[in-house]
């Protein structure tokens, strides 16, 4: 299905494909099958409970998790049997926010986000700083390249985070649950921001996330997946008009009530 | 009717052996992991000049920041020596002696055994927290994220640092501890400074010394490394962090006293 409207649409770019993805941890078989295709400047988002492999299979697309069998196609170049120095390279085109930001604590928010550029650049420490500076203003943070991660809010720690995985201007960026434990006016925030990378920069993002208020603010294209399966993929058009029972169960038991489904 | 082996262990009655091989499985399975890990370490050692920001900031950490510890268990050390020695010794045997025992207990035994045991609390204890905190809390996938080797940039430094700083810690408690012997022999043992003096001069080789800086490189490369290795593969979150933290002290203590056995038993 999503090759055809490939050939329909030949304007769209087909950039990573998941084929048939199955991962197991220990006697837990979390993945049973997953495809799903991201094309050029759009946001895919991955939609599924907690607990259902949704960032593992994350880690997958640039290869920190090794799937048992399946592959994984970034710019036609299987990430699956890459070597470690393959690997390497390509994760130069991504940039990652994880679920907790993941930020180095033992570094200043400034220094979390030079890291990258003072190793894998051979900038000058003035070009360095103008980047923070310019990296920090993209999500909406001035004056705080000198604090500690561990005196910034959750959600700040996320715009440092993304702040920190744009600084490279990746060609990707992935989201590990981007709105999770933050209220809903933070959450907003964060959902502006990803909608800003895609059309300020032009960067085409995963996003994984059991929010389906934040998934349908966010996403262009969706991937739901149920018990380790792709249950459906399509536009929003297609999701909130799907026939699909598990689908619709899964929509409607995730969003909030309105004055539309609570009559 | 015969029972077969279903692979429950808790139900068979071969239960012990079934432990024991499932134990032995697991043992050599890290031992496997521990070893991949150091081939990989000593396989790019040579980007390490690409992290020397943490190798210094790992050689202040092991190194300085241990200093006040070794200082005082040193010191220790040495005074407990001379006062033990003096006790044993008969009146008529000269008190010079008590110097020279001193120097050789030290040099050879108590500082670099001691002070490896006290670091492997200290320094083993730390590596693992640190790297397990940033395991479970995800850095160490953020570091790969950004293209970093995370094993150069996380686990080379400290193991280096370990090698290089260890020596420099066991040659500044002997130091201590000979200091800390000439006050013990002088303040509780009333022998004469002069005469521990001569006692030491009289049984000091230098490769006794070298003995005890040879073992220090073992200690710290151990220490280190199996420190980084429980911390880099934590797993189940903050109470993992605190069983591997735990298994790193447990683990390298037992480590440093067989390997001081072998070392003793090769080198001497």
């Amino acid at each position: 299905m999503q090759v055809s409207s490939l050939i329909l649409n030949p304007g769209l770019s087909l950039l990573i494909r998941i084929q048939n993805i199955w991962k197991r941890f220990g006697e837990k078989q979390v993945l049973r099958g997953i495809s799903f295709d991201v094309r050029d400047k759009e946001t895919t988002v991955v939609l599924g409970r907690s607990g259902g492999g949704k960032s593992v299979l994350l880690k997958m697309i640039i290869g920190l998790v090794k799937p048992d069998s399946g592959s994984i196609e970034v710019d036609s170049k299987d990430v699956t049997k890459m070597n470690y120095k393959e690997l390497r390279a390509m994760r130069f085109k991504f940039g990652f926010l994880f679920q907790g930001a993941a930020l180095f604590d033992s570094m200043t928010v400034g220094e979390n986000i030079a890291l990258s550029l003072r190793r894998h650049t051979g900038w000058t420490e003035k070009e360095i700083n103008e980047s923070i500076e310019f990296a920090l203003h993209i999500v909406g943070l001035d004056n705080v390249a000198e604090v500690m991660p561990s005196s910034l809010s959750g959600g700040m720690k996320k715009r440092v985070g993304l702040a920190r995985a744009v600084a490279l201007t990746p060609r990707y960026v992935l989201y590990d649950e981007p709105t999770t434990g933050l209220d809903m006016e933070t959450a907003d925030g964060i959902n502006l921001l990803i909608k800003d990378m895609r059309t300020k920069l032009g960067i085409t993002s995963i996003v994984v996330t059991h929010d389906i208020h934040s998934a349908f603010v966010v996403g262009d294209r969706f991937a739901v997946l149920e018990n380790g399966t792709t249950l459906m993929t399509g536009t929003r058009e297609e999701i909130q008009q799907s026939e699909n029972e598990e689908v619709r169960k899964y929509i409607n038991s995730s969003l909030p009530m309105t004055e539309g489904n609570r009559a | 009717m015969a029972e077969t082996y279903t692979g429950n262990v808790q139900n068979h009655p071969l239960t012990f052996f079934a432990i024991i091989g499932e134990r032995s499985s697991a043992f050599f399975e890290h031992l496997a992991r521990y070893c991949s890990l150091m081939w990989w370490m000593l396989r790019n050692v040579h980007n390490a000049k690409e992290y020397s920001r943490n190798i210094y900031q790992q050689m202040v950490m092991i190194g300085n920041d241990s200093i006040p510890i070794v200082v005082f268990v040193s010191a220790f050390v040495g005074m407990v020596t001379a006062v033990q020695s003096a006790y044993q010794l008969y009146d008529w045997i000269p008190r010079a002696v008590v110097g020279s025992l001193v120097v050789k207990s030290v040099l050879l035994e108590l500082t670099p055994l001691l002070t490896a045991l006290v670091l492997a609390g200290k320094v083993g204890a730390t590596i693992t927290a640190e790297l397990g905190t940033m395991r479970v809390t995800e850095q160490i996938d953020a570091l790969e994220a950004l293209a970093f080797d995370s094993i150069s940039f996380l686990i080379t430094p400290r193991v280096l640092s370990g090698m290089l700083m260890f020596p420099v810690l066991i040659i500044f408690g002997d130091l201590v501890a000979i200091i800390g012997g000439l006050i013990g022999s002088v303040a509780v043992a009333n022998i004469p400074a002069e005469a521990f003096i001569n006692g030491m001069k009289s049984s000091f080789e230098t490769k006794d010394a070298i003995f005890g800086i040879i073992k220090a490189n073992f200690f710290g490369f151990t220490i280190t490394s199996v420190a980084c290795y429980q911390g880099y593969y934590v797993e189940g979150g903050s109470e993992g962090v605190g069983k591997a933290t735990m298994g790193t002290v447990v683990l390298t203590c037992l480590a440093v006293v067989v390997m001081d056995f072998i070392l003793a038993s090769i080198l001497l």
